[in-house]
């Protein structure tokens, strides 16, 4: 089989195009993509079926498992594929590794080290019980993190664009610092004893539960990244759509509500938004795929993140 | 009921826009003259009571937003109006050891020049529906220049004003307290400006997208 390959514009982006046995998968196409362009490895490549002019649908993704067969209609002997380079990518791995590095060790940073000293106060500051705590919480929350990315995570994407390194680091580095700094303070106030308790308490349990979400969307996907999207079920999945954020969301109450700064609040808020943005997108999705329609199941009804709000 | 409202919209916006116009019109006035009469370092005393105005009376563009009035989504309108505000009320207003700076004159004049344009523009539309295709290439061609010109005094002003905002210790708020809260406007003004490092060129690029996407559309019509 003969592919094009073009460019959006329309221009060729492989002179002549290439040459695939009618048997090959897309991954072999991108591969032969990559040799003949060393800048443009293969996940760096998202090649699409053309759309007619004007047609408001989104273009068809072509899947690296499926084979060139499956995407050239009757017409077998050429294929035009539209080429987009994504940019330089970096494994989803290596992202989330580093986005996480930052917070576990710039806190302890705050609680071991005399920092404060350059922000102009001098001399020993007595540290509170509930600072060592909020310190072993929020080093076991993010190394909880990292394992999982290497031995829970199972990504549908391999790569992100390399910018999001930038972005992700500054959002996770900076909120940490922001964090750290208040409740590491020589000043910090701490609250009541019993509040302290329910607060790290109640986030261990949300923690606890997370993990075991973690697991169960795990096995949603089979080891190679096949699995496509499935509808969640057991455990808190089976009234909420995104019950690991739910979990994620509450685990970090639990810390607020022991620790108390506006810092950490204000993270929590914000955390809070960014994941109802991706629950809203996966819940949409989902009922879209299990309309019920043509054997599919139909997704059942369930809130999208936070009951009893939404 | 629906065409009442339509109508009625056009007519708040044409006033609103012209309005908002006379304001900046003023600015540029005055600016201009002071420069040729006095000298930079006189602008801000000139242009302040109009400049206040009438930028301040931007803040209803958010609310325009918010409530769904016009299609510019939030996420465009509050960092631009965000660091107007926080340039005449946060750094202007309270520090007059930097008004004498010829930044003032440069980012009083890449302002206006940019609002007398979209003002203009916008009144234009509301009023008569069209806009003529001049004033259409002049605003989204000028921020060519005056986003950079008008971002550098930002930036330049922001930084000259630091020393005064750490030894004034304007609105900070120390520890201890219940809620373990800090507000230093210090580093605030630091974080300030770190956003200008990633958000000029995200600005500039969307609009040179805008740009685009708005004179080749025109082109072909």
């Amino acid at each position: 089989m003969k592919v094009s390959v073009v460019s959006r514009s329309g221009r060729e982006v492989i002179k002549g195009g290439l040459e695939l046995d009618d048997s090959a998968t897309v991954a072999d196409l991108q591969e032969a993509i990559h040799r003949k362009t060393k800048k443009y490895y293969p996940s760096r490549q998202r090649l699409t079926l053309p759309v007619q002019p004007g047609s408001k649908e989104k273009p068809v993704v072509l899947s690296s498992k499926k084979s060139i067969n499956d995407y050239s209609d009757g017409n077998s002997n050429n294929l035009t594929v539209v080429f987009k380079d994504l940019g330089p990518q970096v494994s989803y791995r290596t992202l989330f590794f580093f986005e996480y590095l930052g917070p576990l060790v710039i806190y302890p940073i705050f609680y071991y080290f005399p920092v404060y000293q350059f922000f102009g106060f001098k001399g020993e500051h007595i540290k509170h019980p509930v600072q060592a705590y909020a310190l072993y919480y929020w080093c076991f929350h993010y190394f909880k993190r990292i394992l999982e990315t290497f031995f829970v995570h199972r990504f549908s994407h391999a790569t992100s664009p390399i910018a999001n390194v930038f972005r992700n680091c500054a959002y996770y580095w900076t909120f940490g610092t922001y964090i750290a700094y208040h409740v590491n303070h020589p000043f910090y106030t701490p609250v009541s004893d019993i509040q302290m308790k329910i607060g790290f308490g109640f986030g261990l349990l949300c923690q606890v539960a997370n993990f075991y979400c973690h697991i169960l969307l795990k096995n949603l996907r089979s080891p190679d990244g096949t699995g496509g999207y499935q509808i969640p079920r057991g455990f808190l999945f089976n009234i909420v759509t995104c019950a690991n954020y739910t979990t994620e969301i509450y685990q970090w109450l639990g810390f607020n509500v022991a620790t108390q700064t506006v810092a950490g609040y204000v993270f929590l808020v914000v955390a809070a938004l960014i994941m109802t943005e991706w629950a809203l997108g996966k819940h949409r999705r989902l009922k879209k795929l299990f309309d019920g329609k043509d054997g599919r199941p139909k997704y059942p009804r369930r809130w999208v993140i936070l009951p009893p709000f939404l | 009921m629906a065409g009442v409202f339509s109508i009625l919209k056009r007519l708040y916006f044409s006033i609103y826009n012209w309005v908002v116009f006379y304001g900046w019109a003023q600015v540029l006035y005055f600016a201009v003259k002071t420069i040729k009469e006095s000298g930079p370092e006189h602008v801000y005393n000139t242009v302040e009571k109009p400049l206040f105005l009438a930028q301040s009376a931007a803040i209803l563009e958010i609310v325009h937003s918010l409530i769904g009035l016009v299609r510019s989504p939030i996420s465009a309108t509050l960092p631009q109006i965000s660091s107007r505000l926080f340039l005449i009320w946060g750094i202007l207003y309270n520090f007059p050891e930097v008004r004498t700076s010829f930044l003032v004159s440069s980012l009083v004049i890449s302002w206006s020049i940019t609002e007398v344009i979209r003002y203009s523009f916008f009144g234009t539309k509301e009023m008569l529906g069209v806009t003529p295709s001049f004033l259409t290439w002049l605003r989204y061609s000028t921020f060519l220049v005056l986003y950079p010109s008008g971002i550098t005094s930002e930036v330049g002003l922001i930084y000259l004003a630091l020393p005064y905002i750490k030894s004034s210790e304007i609105y900070c708020l120390r520890m201890p307290n219940k809620w373990n809260f800090t507000f230093d406007s210090y580093y605030a003004s630091l974080l300030a400006l770190a956003i200008y490092v990633p958000g000029s060129p995200h600005m500039y690029t969307y609009m040179l997208g805008q740009r685009k996407r708005v004179l080749s559309k025109s082109k072909r019509e």
